[in-house]
């Protein structure tokens, strides 16, 4: 039964991911992990042997610890690199409140001039 | 040899400031009594007169549309004197912590070209527990200045291009970083002891809560210990 809950969510996941890509609430970048994300829960869902072949195979005991393992190891790359772009970002606000404030001083200093150059 | 060349440098100050009524007016009309250098004000959205009483005391006052913290505004007046093609900028605090009578005998090896970057080193200015938290960082980062957090500093030409890059944009405050990326550079700096008062009002932006000082710290030290080169020590001269 866990497994068809699994696929279920799975499946309304990347529906979702697809709805929020198509009102243009989500960025299709960050829409393509995700749809990646919900399509593997889906398809473990559906091939819980999978996982059990797998888990054999690197020789894990219980098969679902492998599967949450792997889950969180997703999770925690994804968030590095939410924080690597959110750096990104940072430093592109930060220098166009730079760049607003050196226009301001420029502006500052052509008003200056001008008012000396328009003075009797 | 170029025009520029035999010209005189030109030299502007950057004042980073938030919330410094209470000794910005002081600083900058003491300043303007010892020499006739552009003064430039970043404000950093102070909530008190400090705008006001910079530009009363005729400093060119450029405001931030968001607060940067005192690294982001400092590097936004070396951006805009570097636009401006100056050759040298001074750095110093709005606190009236640091001597403009000191300012020539900073700014004498970096115009001689002895130095890229003066520091301007008082380490008897500071407790004990700062002087602990100093080795710590100068531990990690392998920094062998003097005085790694003092903001009394002159920068030349290439020092100001080193840090007007957008790589030096993500450091919060003007000390591990911002030195491990001159000396990554190759650039010479130099200490040089000048005389430092105790700051007038205001409040540090660091050592006024303990929880900020434990975030500086632990911040600074992974900062160090990420950019410090590997290899030998480095040296700074004195």
């Amino acid at each position: 039964m866990i497994l068809w809950i699994s696929a279920s969510i799975g499946l309304l996941v990347a529906a979702t991911i697809l709805f929020l890509i198509r009102r243009d609430k989500l960025h299709v970048r960050h829409g393509v992990f995700w749809l990646f994300v919900a399509l593997a829960f889906a398809g473990l869902g559906f091939a819980p042997s999978f996982v059990d072949w797998l888990a054999k195979l690197l020789g894990v005991g219980y098969p679902p610890v492998l599967a949450i393992v792997a889950i969180i190891a997703v999770l925690v790359i994804k968030i590095l690199l939410m924080d690597i772009d959110q750096a990104r970002l940072e430093v592109q606000q930060q220098r166009l409140i730079q760049r607003l404030a050196i226009l301001e001083g420029n502006l500052q200093r052509r008003n200056k001039n001008d008012d000396h150059s328009s003075a009797p | 040899m170029t025009a520029r060349a035999s010209c005189p440098p030109k030299v502007g100050v950057v004042i980073p400031a938030l919330n410094e009524a209470d000794a910005i007016g002081r600083v900058i009309s003491a300043l303007r009594l010892r020499c006739n250098y552009p003064v430039v004000v970043i404000d950093d959205c102070s909530e008190d007169d400090t705008v006001q009483i910079a530009t009363e005391a005729g400093a060119q006052v450029l405001p931030l549309a968001a607060r940067l913290g005192a690294w982001g505004a400092t590097q936004t007046g070396i951006r805009y004197f570097l636009q401006q093609n100056f050759d040298i900028v001074v750095s110093l605090d709005a606190d009236g912590q640091h001597e403009p009578e000191s300012l020539p005998e900073l700014l004498k090896p970096v115009l001689h070209g002895d130095a890229d970057v003066a520091i301007g080193t008082c380490p008897e200015r500071v407790s004990r527990l700062r002087l602990v938290a100093w080795m710590m960082m100068k531990t990690t980062s392998g920094l062998r200045m003097e005085d790694i957090t003092s903001g009394f500093r002159v920068y030349n030409r290439r020092a100001m291009q080193q840090l007007a890059d957008p790589r030096a944009t993500l450091f919060d405050y003007q000390d591990v970083g911002v030195l491990l990326r001159l000396q990554a550079a190759k650039l010479t700096l130099l200490d040089v002891p000048v005389q430092m008062q105790e700051r007038c009002g205001g409040s540090s932006r660091i050592f006024h809560s303990w929880l900020v000082v434990g975030r500086y710290m632990l911040q600074t030290l992974v900062l160090g210990l990420s950019k410090r080169k590997l290899g030998r020590p480095m040296e700074s001269k004195t």
